[in-house]
């Protein structure tokens, strides 16, 4: 036991990894319930249009059927995430507001009679003007979509620190950039599904879901509920991404339906419909003007963004706000000015997705930051290193970054990809660029106001002592929580990996945690396994001080020993002088039993007051932040602008890594998704707003034939506010990519294409408007 | 999603399959792999009341040499027969090569060849090596056989000259005096993409020159089509680059692409050109590897 | 010859016999019966997983004859006298195939909905190619999409397997 970890920082096997390769591992639509019904939404097939009669009457006839319900059987009560913008409704009153818009929910016997039902009811409408991008919601005379948002405005942000327009004055070259981020989705393989069913006063939910807590806590909410009466279980989740975070029109119809029915009631998405309801990345249109020293120190930033927000706000409140707020974190200035607008439209509502609000501004930031590079003839990494924040620093926004190792990130990028040798002196069509990026590890606010821990755990000790298990709602929908959290814990207690098994995301088994989403879990349901570990560690060695004979003539000290003298690894208690002066864990367990009765440790974890005072200074706060860099190699095709990435390396500074596989794990999911958004996706509409693509023909997620080698690195650093030294990694890694293989195809072409994703045509475009402009 | 009820028969012969089809008239769709009307009867798209599969004709499963004639290749042979069969490794691995770019795995273990010559999808990416090579189709219904070349099955997106009672029995590939050919499919992914623009080329080469060339351009037009004037322009000339760019400049006038969700019109235009270029490039110097 | 019985509505049931992970079953079922939905619903094997039910993702994936194909396309019917292998027919007597034995050394399942698609697609490789290179592999899943994993594990893993089996 010379290591200083026995289970931190190793690549123990994975908690769910058996369930997963023999197929017996349970999602939420593998679950049966006697007697159970099936659902299904009912959508709206206009963007805009007022309702004027529902006839469900032929549907009602249909032999299975068993409830249809509509906005007139259900409270009419408004719900989001924040009070102000509380504008959606269980189904639709008076207006639809978008394509896909809920109107209401038929359950039936059996999927079959539930889909032919829906082609039996009939919804008039009368359609009214629509509105479809942030400049058409905004324009004189456009139709209004909510009383409360005069001209569609949903958020206004104004965020100015240190005086922007004295710096530009002051500034050696000042540049203005725009870009365009476009509309993405999670791309979630397991649709979302939600399963309910009543026993008594108590509702059981099933649902696909990145967070019990929050679903417990917005359904209640909804219902007029205790939350104690209602019981979210999430079993295995197949991937959120941020898609699964917000309280969906599944979860709501299945409670209401099998309230109705008194029967158990399944609802899922078909793939469409996770498209229209599903609330991914949000569009954006990007305008930075950045004022620089003749050495490339950045002075101020001035960030304008328009967002497209879709027909309801729910978390793209949060996404608005995260758009500018983390600029400051990467990048060492005082003068910012962060404008932002948010305007709903009559497309699908968007809401969190991986790197919540920040890759697209990313993206932009990193292709103007490049621009500012090649002006002043210094080299990319250069700059970033000239400019990048350390630990230490406070932003003037107020996050306090306790470690932070950009500029290392930066070096060791540049070296293992060889940068120096390639960068300018690669072939035609060849190129090779750099993004940064971090996130946050965890949010420093709970999604509502609330003086509640973040997190609770608590571990129980079997009686004989040969088993141990954490409780906690940490929810692990595929990044590894359930495996990092019971390494942390045996690690605490000083027990064995293999005897700790987990109890997660179950209100009434396990213990508050907010769940799975702002990168948290690691380090806030880290902190409370650990402390539920110590806390056990702390009774055994007092009990154990009590029961340890240390002999009278064996050269050390006899009499009482205090339990400070102790020490527990792996199972075992020695005395720290003496390690061969030991006990079993389990023989002090079960003497504690007999003589205290039940062994259980608690941990809780706060991250106590954080940010400044400014509006919307809770947004970005967080106890500890990552840092990333990527650098991509690419090759163009100069005849068609097709773009093949050949080879990327990430470096990551995320703390002390738990579990490095897992960590290296997120990192290749990450960069995975993000030239995915970078180079192929986007989501579509006609001009009267109806999905075009809600499929994986048409959207294309990279396949295996798309992804380059990744090599996959990390700094050996440390958090001192994380467990263990830990930090975050899983949405971090998504941020640097679209930057990174954006400015590798500029390198690759000079020409740069200011909008995502980069299609093969717009390549081709812009080589060849390059072209028109020399020769001119 | 929802697969409506219909009735299913699996007769045993291409007679009674014709038979079936003729009897029930439009409401029956004939059912191969089941790739395309699967789906399209699951977005309702297509909505029969009767399918009628040839799963088990085993003699439509067939891929053979028959001299004189040429290869056959039955039309109830899935893509991955035709990626994995060695006697078209050997004689035309460009239509190999071709199916090899089809989908995905899983669906080219179902996708068959008279489905997607049937199915009329611009995109489709067998009908512009086959057409390249001159295939001709056999085509049965209850009145008997008719043979025709492939170029000449399709009228339109989604339709052929096939009646309701006709089914395509196989496809023919005539001893070639074509000493190569070759299919780029261009999609926007690796894999399951459909083809933005598919560019099949097949040339006699003699003495450095082009005595002939065919080319077939898919995803540009409503059908397959032929680049006559390219193909015209390439008659006995010395092979060049020059010579393949300018045949490349004339092909892409040759197509009436659309503008859509994957491409525009006028980029399909210049892919015609750049692909035309390479694919008789490929042709010329690999043969029909 | 497929026979069925007509019931009170018109609605034909047909007889189908198929051997399911060495299991002879015979069940009556609709036309439109999906083979996917036959495994879940019917036998009761989950691991076979519904996403896109259009043949993009793979994640239904099964091996029919040995082939593997998506179970979202194809009809119960067409499974007569078929043989099919799900994930939960991989293991034999309790032994895990080397293919599973090896995602779980490289890690390679991260949330796990799309593992046993990709598993089946990995499956019939190794039966028809067992000395795969790394691009074939990546062509045998390339119609198994996975969001979380960028594939680097499962590639690693299926490539040890080749080499160990």
């Amino acid at each position: 036991m010379s290591e200083k970890h026995s289970y931190v920082g190793k690549n123990l096997q994975r908690t769910d990894v058996l369930d997963k390769v023999t197929g017996r591992g349970k999602f939420t639509a593998d679950l049966k319930f006697s007697n159970m019904l099936y659902g299904k939404l009912i959508y709206s097939t206009h963007a805009h249009a007022r309702i004027l009669n529902i006839d469900t009457s032929e549907a009602e006839k249909l032999p299975g059927i068993k409830a249809i319900i509509t906005a007139k059987d259900v409270p009419s009560i408004r719900y989001g995430l924040s009070p102000a913008r509380y504008d959606e409704n269980i189904f639709c009153i008076d207006t639809v507001k978008f394509y896909g818009d809920k109107i209401g929910a038929v359950c039936a016997i059996d999927e079959d009679t539930v889909y032919e039902a829906l082609k039996l009811i009939k919804v008039e409408y009368e359609a009214l003007p629509a509105v479809f991008t942030p400049a058409e919601a905004a324009a004189e005379g456009a139709p209004q979509i909510f009383e409360e948002y005069p001209r569609n405005l949903n958020t206004e942000i104004h965020q100015h620190f240190g005086d922007c327009d004295k710096a530009q004055e002051e500034a050696y070259y000042v540049r203005t950039d725009r870009f365009q981020g476009q509309r993405t989705i999670h791309g979630v393989i397991e649709p979302h599904c939600t399963i309910a069913y009543w026993e008594g006063k108590r509702v059981i939910v099933h649902a696909a879901h990145q967070s019990v807590h929050y679903l417990q806590h917005h359904l209640a909410r909804i219902l007029g509920m205790k939350e104690g009466d209602i019981r979210v279980i999430t079993p295995y989740v197949g991937g959120g991404f941020g898609g699964k975070l917000d309280v969906s029109g599944l979860d709501i119809s299945a409670i209401i339906l099998s309230k109705i029915t008194g029967q158990p009631v399944k609802m899922a998405y078909d793939l469409e419909e996770v498209w229209l309801n599903g609330r991914g990345r949000h569009g954006m249109d990007m305008e930075y003007t950045t004022g620089v020293t003749k050495e490339g120190k950045i002075l101020f930033v001035k960030n304008e963004i328009v967002i497209d927000g879709g027909a309801y706000t729910g978390l793209g409140i949060a996404s608005a706000y995260y758009a500018g707020a983390l600029l400051t974190v990467l990048y060492n200035f005082d003068n910012y000015k962060f404008d932002a607008y948010r305007y709903v439209t009559n497309l699908p509502p968007c809401g969190a997705q991986r790197g919540h609000g920040q890759p697209h501004p990313r993206y932009a930031f990193e292709s103007h930051l490049d621009h500012i590079a090649e002006d002043l003839g210094i080299d990319p990494i250069e700059i970033r290193i000239i400019n990048a924040r350390k630990s230490g620093d406070v932003t003037p926004n107020g996050y306090e970054l306790k470690s932070y190792f950009l500029k290392e990130a930066n070096e060791l990028a540049r070296d293992a990809s060889g940068w120096k040798d390639k960068k300018g002196k690669m072939a035609k069509g060849r190129g090779i660029g750099v993004g940064n990026g971090g996130f946050v590890s965890g949010a420093g606010f709970c999604q509502y106001r609330t003086d509640l821990p973040h997190s609770i755990a608590m571990i129980k000790v079997y009686d004989d002592g040969s088993h141990a298990i954490v409780y906690t709602n940490a929810v692990d929908i595929g990044q590894g929580s359930d495996t990092v959290l019971r390494q942390m814990a045996a690690e605490g207690m000083g027990y064995p990996y293999d005897d700790i098994s987990i109890v997660s995301h179950d209100t009434d088994l396990a213990t508050l945690d907010f769940g799975a989403y702002a990168s948290r879990q690691t380090l806030m349901a880290g902190w409370a396994v650990k402390r539920a570990g110590e806390d056990v560690k702390r009774k055994i060695l007092e009990m154990a001080a009590e029961m340890i004979k240390v002999k009278e003539d064996g050269g050390y000290r006899s009499g009482k020993l205090m339990p400070e003298e102790l020490d527990c690894r792996e199972g075992i208690v020695f005395m720290k002088q003496e390690p061969a002066v030991k006990i079993t864990f389990a023989e002090v367990a079960r003497a504690y039993f007999v003589k205290n009765g039940l062994l259980i440790g608690r941990g809780y974890y706060h991250p106590g007051k954080l940010g400044g005072q400014h509006k919307g200074a809770a947004v970005g706060t967080s106890p500890a932040y990552s840092s990333a860099t990527q650098v991509s190699e690419v090759t163009v095709d100069e005849e068609t602008g097709m773009v093949k990435v050949l080879n990327t390396w990430d470096v990551h500074d995320s703390g002390v890594a738990i579990n490095p596989n897992l960590l290296h794990g997120q990192v290749h999911g990450a960069f995975a998704m993000g030239i995915g958004e970078t180079l192929w996706e986007k989501v579509m509409f006609d001009e009267k707003g109806k999905l075009l693509n809600g499929n994986y023909a048409e959207y294309r997620l990279p396949t295996a034939l798309d992804m380059p080698p990744v090599h996959s690195m990390i700094l050996d650093t440390f958090e001192p506010n994380g467990p263990y030294g830990a930090k975050e990694v899983g949405e971090g890694a998504t941020t640097p990519t679209l930057g990174c293989v954006a400015n590798a195809v500029y390198d690759a072409t000079g020409a740069r294409v200011s909008s995502l994703p980069l299609t093969p045509e717009k390549v081709w475009r812009a080589m060849k408007e390059k072209r028109e402009r020399e020769e001119k | 999603m929802y697969l409506p009820n219909f009735e299913y028969f699996q007769p045993d012969s291409i007679e009674e399959t014709c038979q079936l089809l003729s009897q029930f008239g439009s409401k029956a769709k004939l059912f191969a792999g089941g790739t395309d009307v699967i789906i399209k009867m699951k977005k309702e798209l297509l909505s029969p009341e009767i399918l009628v599969s040839i799963e088990k004709i085993d003699q439509l499963k067939k891929i053979e040499y028959v001299p004189g004639k040429g290869v056959v290749i039955g039309s109830g042979v899935t893509h991955n027969d035709l990626v994995y069969s060695e006697l078209l490794h050997e004689k035309y691995l460009s239509i190999s090569e071709a199916a090899r770019q089809m989908a995905n795995n899983q669906v080219r273990n179902l996708g068959t060849v008279g489905g997607n010559i049937g199915s009329a999808v611009p995109s489709a990416d067998l009908p512009p090596i086959l057409i390249a090579l001159g295939a001709t189709v056999k085509i049965t219904g209850v009145k008997g056989d008719r043979t025709m070349d492939l170029e000449d099955v399709f009228i339109g997106p989604g339709k052929t000259v096939l009646a309701q009672d006709e089914i395509i029995t196989e496809v023919v590939i005539p001893d070639q005096k074509m000493t190569g050919s070759n299919y780029i499919k261009f999609g926007l992914r690796a894999s399951g993409a459909l083809a933005v623009v598919g560019v099949a080329a097949a040339v006699q080469v003699e003495n450095n020159a082009i005595k002939e060339a065919r080319i077939v351009l898919g995803a540009v037009s409503p059908t397959p089509v032929r680049a006559k004037k390219a193909e015209e322009f390439l008659k006995d000339k010395k092979i060049s680059d020059e010579l393949l760019a300018g045949a490349g400049v004339i092909a892409s006038g040759e197509c009436v692409p659309i503008t859509d969700i994957r491409a525009s019109a006028e980029y399909r235009k210049d892919m015609v050109r750049v692909f035309t270029r390479r694919a008789l490039r490929k042709a010329i110097d690999e043969g029909h590897a | 010859m497929l026979k069925f019985v007509t019931d009170k509505d018109g609605v034909k049931r047909y007889l189908v016999s198929l051997k399911v992970n060495g299991n002879e079953y015979t069940r009556m079922v609709k036309a439109n019966s999906l083979l996917v939905n036959f495994l879940r619903e019917e036998l009761d094997l989950t691991g076979t997983k519904k996403a896109c039910e259009q043949a993009d993702c793979g994640a239904c994936t099964v091996l029919l004859d040995g082939k593997p194909v998506n179970s979202c396309m194809i009809l119960t019917i067409n499974a007569d006298g078929r043989e099919v292998i799900t994930v939960e027919g991989l293991a034999t007597n309790g032994k895990l195939d080397i293919l599973q034995e090896k995602f779980i050394e490289h890690s390679a399942p991260q949330c796990g909905y799309c593992t046993p698609g990709i598993l089946m697609s990995a499956k019939a490789l190794l039966n028809r190619n067992p000395h795969p290179t790394e691009y074939e592999v990546r062509e045998a899943i390339a119609g198994n999409l996975c969001r979380c994993t960028g594939y680097v594990n499962y590639v690693k893993a299926i490539l040890d397997a080749a080499e160990n089996q």
